[in-house]
């Protein structure tokens, strides 16, 4: 069972780097990004075939991979930013779940619908204590989700950068008013969420699942994560990512639950939305 | 600086808005140094014509230049970077940003910023305070902060005294004063005609949509019957 739950931490750090993504993204440009695990599913397909088909050394390729993933993010964030600049976060949404279906079928077509075989980049033990292993998979999501959320964390409140953004994302109008370029800044933030989705995805992606849909869903569980976090904290999103990965990890272990763990984001989600929304059930029953 | 070319210059200005025009065929110079002010009753188009000046919203017809740059076709950012700044209506701060960060934004020198504290003693105590948890008054001192540390050309200002005690509005109307002696051309719309008008060197009234008085702030104010006649529309009012 601790083992299950260990093994659930590389899950877990995946979702929370994701969760983050989703969660400065919600901030900073108003969109909740359905198409973020597609995009680093993509730009990880493309490095698959960069080693299997040109040839080329796994680290090179995967570079590629994220600049492909963060091209393409920084792609949406232009065509939301061009045609949607002034509209609500539900409709700037609902042309990420466009993307999300575009990212799928066009993988289908470049990639096949085979699985594609994937050749881990960090794999095997990282240590054993009293016999439990730790994965450096494990090991790397969990650094890879802190480090992200702390340096996001520094530069929106340090440089004049973050500053910027955090303007931008409480009064745009304004912002723009007072010379912040909004464009730039937002594409910027498309760009650097894209990249750093697609780096973990192929990191973590051979140890989970090598299936388009499969990865291109991960922003379900990834979306759990930001929820905990209200959208807005990037501490609870990253706490979020890593309790749900345990518990799908320990789950996983106990063959009465083995399916339940396919369910557990869904309930994670169920439950946070009753949880949020408890004092206006108390409010409207009174 | 060069007096002639140094200007915000209107010609011919009209604004739609929805339905259709909501202020039509402005024309104004504002030299650099002085303040013009703009007055008028509540939906005339005021706020509407700023807005169109700055870039939040579109001039429909007209020319607009800052310095003889034609500014109709550019980019808010852009006009930010000619100089136009544009004090909006109501309290436009950065709400979850402290007061030095608000200043951070725009500020050309980092000592710009010490500067401008030591202007506003109450803000200088609050500096690290989100700008939310400041009074209206206080909120009003960050946006005029955040817009001397830019160091303006032009000034566009609306309505400052909204929601504020007058004891509060009388310390923050020197500041214009002040920003009018360094030199910034200021477009100043009140609704505290008198105060506007004694800061003024000249003066349009407009209302619904059209410009009922243009001429010298002093003639107006010496003259209600004129400044009455205007609000209220008067055809007759004399235009310059
Ligand atoms: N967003 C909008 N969409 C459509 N029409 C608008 C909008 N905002 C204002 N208007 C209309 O434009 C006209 C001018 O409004 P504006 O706010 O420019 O007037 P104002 O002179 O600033 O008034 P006040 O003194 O009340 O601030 C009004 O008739 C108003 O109803
Ligand atoms: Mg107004």
């Amino acid at each position: 069972m601790l083992q299950g739950a260990l093994a659930g931490l590389a899950a877990g750090g995946l979702y929370a780097v994701l969760g983050v993504c989703l969660t400065l993204m919600s901030r900073l440009v108003r969109v909740v990004n359905f198409a973020q695990a597609a995009t680093g599913m993509f730009g990880t397909y493309v490095a698959v075939w960069l080693v299997s088909d040109a040839g080329l050394p796994i680290w090179p390729a995967v570079a590629v991979g994220v600049v492909i993933g963060g091209s393409i993010s920084a792609l949406i964030g232009i065509i939301i930013g061009t045609w949607l600049p002034e509209a609500d976060t539900g409709s700037r949404s609902a042309v990420t779940v466009a993307v999300l279906l575009f990212l799928i079928s066009l993988s289908f077509i470049l990639f096949g619908n085979r699985p594609q075989p994937f050749r881990p980049v960090l794999s095997g033990p990282a240590f054993q204590v009293s016999g439990v292993v730790i994965s450096q998979v494990a090991i790397f999501t969990v650094v890879v989700a802190v480090l992200v959320a702390l340096s996001a964390h520094v530069v929106l409140t340090k440089t004049s950068v973050g500053i910027r953004l955090r303007a931008l994302s409480e009064r745009p109008t304004t912002a723009e008013l007072v010379g912040i370029p909004a464009r730039t800044l937002s594409v910027a933030v498309w760009a650097t969420t894209g990249a750093v989705g697609t780096l973990v995805v192929a990191i973590v992606a051979p140890t989970q699942s090598n299936d388009a849909t499969a990865l291109s869903m991960l922003v379900v569980p990834a979306a759990a994560a930001a929820l905990l976090g209200g959208f807005r904290r990037l501490d609870l999103a990253v706490v979020g990512g890593l309790v749900l990965g345990v518990l799908q990890g320990a789950a996983a272990q106990l063959s009465q639950l083995s399916v339940a763990r396919h369910f557990l984001p869904f309930l994670f989600i169920v439950g946070l939305l009753v949880w949020s929304q408890r004092k206006e059930v108390w409010d409207a029953a009174r | 600086m060069n007096g002639a070319v140094n200007t915000l210059e209107l010609t011919g200005v009209t604004v739609a808005r929805g339905a259709g025009p909501v202020i039509r065929d402005v024309s104004l110079t504002v030299p650099a140094g002085t303040v013009t002010a703009l007055v008028g009753p509540n939906g005339a188009g005021k706020t509407s014509l700023l807005e169109a000046l700055s870039g939040v919203i579109p001039v429909t017809s007209g020319s607009v230049t800052v310095g003889g740059t034609p500014i109709t076709k550019l980019s808010r950012v852009a006009r930010a970077r000619l100089g136009l700044v544009h004090i909006e209506q109501g309290r436009a701060i950065f709400p979850g940003l402290t007061v030095v960060e608000n200043l951070r934004l725009t500020a050309r020198e980092p000592a710009d910023i010490e500067g401008a504290l030591e202007m506003f003693p109450e803000l200088d105590k609050r500096r690290d305070s989100p700008a939310e948890l400041l009074s209206g008054g206080e909120q009003q001192m960050v946006v005029l902060a955040r817009a001397f540390v830019s160091r303006p050309a032009f000034l566009l200002i609306d309505e400052m005294s909204l929601g504020l005690a007058p004891v509060v509005f009388m310390r923050l109307l020197p500041m214009v004063r002040r920003f009018a002696e360094q030199g910034v051309g200021i477009l100043l719309v009140e609704q505290f005609t008198h105060l506007a008008l004694g800061l003024a060197r000249e003066a349009l009234v407009v209302s619904s949509g059209r410009v009922t008085y243009q001429g010298q702030a002093k003639e107006l104010l010496n003259a209600p019957e004129l400044l009455h006649a205007a609000y209220l529309g008067g055809a007759d009012a004399p235009r310059q």
